[in-house]
């Protein structure tokens, strides 16, 4: 099993440990720049490889995989994805890479940086196990059968207490700064304007979003034959224009503010509609990476 | 598991060139399907692209392709006998069950008009079910006209009301000349017992809707077949978002008070 937990570097990610000395070496004191949804997600699958004649559709090695340090925000991102890709229409790409993985959670004393807003998204407790920094020591809590097997092989590491995970240890304070409301009444509202005009549709939003799901289809052939090859699935970003381009190169969403009320509705409108939750769990990823720093939150608080 | 997006080797049983730009394929494909709904058709190597089917039946499988990107225009250039490979179908097609009892009437522009052949091929098969049947059929010029063939067939049958955009003056053709939007005009009629089917470019669609409506026609009269980039064909992808909607899986037939309200998108 590879484990995997959050590095510092330039920027704090997520990294293979290969020679773990201390758990002080991990960056626990701010949240990962880039999520791990890769890992499930990949960036590029090879979804079908071809030749002359055939077709074939193997799903990916895979290796089991531990990830260490996960905040709420990105464990709860995972959850949306698996209602995405596990539940109707199975995705066994997906599938192959998610299930022989384990979730380890760190819990946030309090926000990570001024943009989290995850307080505002009604997250729920999702992980196989989660760490409360207690100082000294950490306090674990198993939110799965995996997570509980876990302890129960590597019993070595853990040890039996009769304290308890209160209420309060599961609060993160600070962080409902977006105010909820009905946004279908503030579709047509001009303030989106205003502040759209800073977009540049970099697509960095839709990169960092630990839920983003959008993805294409690409082929690609062998130069030495050109009748082998495969077809690749790889990430999309809504924020571009060819996202919605159809034949005769007519685009649906042209206009900058429509592709980014676009992002903001998927993500706190439209997936509620069909999943019946937020896909949005409110790490601020996408507004602490945006070039201009369009903070869509401070936006929809100003809309009454 | 894998298989959500592995398509179907299948061979071409016949190619018949319509005009110019727009091919009909027919595939030995048997698929049980609505009319409306749509099939993913893939040429590994080059890619995939939905295409609405354009016959009604079991037997095999009609697409009506319109060489305007990389996979139709391959797709234009295969012979009797080559494969293409597909999956699907995917989406709502027509209600036509519910829709039984009455009068039809079927607004087509361009290759806007395959979907509905479906629909009129459909309606054939269950003649009995249906009042009567009008078809206007826009296209822009005499030799885009598609489906010269069954059209024959259809004027014996239905009423049909044919017109191309611009005819020049050495064609041999005699009829309409102007959009399709101005013979909708022109027809006399009122919304009673009437549903209306529309399938086109979008300013086709927006302006017989327009008109529609002047005449009486109310919202849920209306059914139209929405076209968006789409990959997956199952509701992942997402590139076929119409707010929220998903025209592969909620469409690609709207009633269009479902969606009449979105603007822009």
């Amino acid at each position: 099993m590879d484990l995997y937990a959050p590095i510092k570097d330039v920027v704090t990610n997520f990294k293979l440990i290969t020679d773990f000395k201390s758990i002080s070496d991990f960056s626990l004191k701010e949240n990962s720049f880039f999520p791990i949804k890769e890992h499930f997600f990949a960036k590029n699958e090879t979804i079908l490889t071809f030749d002359k004649k055939n077709l074939s559709d193997k799903p990916p090695k895979n290796k089991a995989k531990a990830f260490f340090g996960l905040r709420k925000c990105d464990l709860n991102a995972i959850k949306k994805q698996d209602l995405v890709f596990l539940s109707k229409d199975k995705d066994g790409y997906y599938e192959a890479r998610r299930k022989n993985t384990y979730l380890m959670g760190c819990h946030c004393k309090k926000v990570c940086n001024q943009y989290c807003f995850c307080g505002s998204m009604n997250l729920e407790d999702f992980y196989d196990l989660m760490y409360y920094d207690k100082g000294n020591k950490f306090l674990i809590e198993a939110g799965s059968e995996k997570g509980l097997k876990l302890i129960k092989k590597y019993k070595k590491y853990f040890k039996k207490t009769n304290e308890k995970i209160k209420q309060e240890d599961k609060i993160i304070k600070n962080a409902s700064r977006l105010e909820r409301k009905d946004l279908n009444r503030f579709y047509e509202d001009s303030r989106w304007n205003n502040l759209v005009d800073l977009c540049l549709s970099c697509a960095a939003c839709t990169n960092l979003c630990p839920t983003c799901y959008c993805f294409e289809f690409h082929d690609k052939v062998k130069i030495s034959n050109l009748s082998q090859g495969s077809r690749t699935r790889g990430w999309s970003s809504c924020q571009l224009k060819s996202f919605s381009k159809v034949a005769g190169e007519f685009v649906f969403r042209n206009k900058r503010e429509e592709r980014f009320k676009h992002r903001i509705y998927h993500q706190l409108q439209y997936f509620k509609e069909k999943y019946g939750t937020d896909l949005c769990v409110g790490c601020g990823r996408c507004i602490l990476a945006c070039p201009t720093r369009i903070d869509f939150v401070k936006l929809i608080n100003e809309m009454k | 598991m894998m298989k959500i997006y592995t398509p179907k080797k299948t061979k071409i049983k016949s190619i018949r060139r319509d005009s110019h730009d727009t091919v009909i394929l027919t595939l030995n494909y048997s698929l049980k399907h609505e009319p409306g709904q749509f099939v993913q058709v893939s040429l590994p190597g080059i890619g995939e692209a939905p295409i609405s089917i354009s016959s009604y039946g079991e037997k095999y499988l009609e697409l009506s392709i319109r060489e305007v990107g990389n996979v139709t225009r391959t797709l234009g250039k295969l012979k009797k006998g080559n494969f293409v490979w597909v999956r699907g179908p995917y989406g709502n097609g027509y209600p036509m069950k519910m829709l039984e009892g009455n009068n039809i009437l079927i607004i087509g522009g361009g290759c806007g008009v395959a979907p509905l052949k479906g629909i009129i091929e459909y309606l054939e098969k269950n003649r009995k079910k249906y009042r009567d049947i009008i078809l206007f059929l826009g296209y822009r010029s005499p030799e885009e006209i598609l489906y010269k063939k069954e059209l024959a067939k259809w004027k014996s049958k239905h009423i049909v009301n044919l017109t191309v955009d611009k005819a020049s003056g050495d064609s041999c053709y005699t009829g309409n000349v102007g959009f399709v939007t101005q013979i909708v005009e022109n027809y006399s009629m009122d919304n009673q017992n009437k549903i209306v089917f529309i399938c086109g470019p979008p300013i086709m669609m927006k302006g017989s809707i327009d008109i529609l409506k002047r005449k009486g026609f109310n919202e849920d009269q209306i059914f139209i077949s929405a076209e968006r980039l789409m990959y997956c064909g199952i509701g992942k992808c997402c590139h076929c978002m119409i707010h929220g909607k998903f025209t592969c899986q909620d469409g690609p037939v709207f009633r269009y008070d479902a969606i009449s309200g979105f603007k822009n998108d």
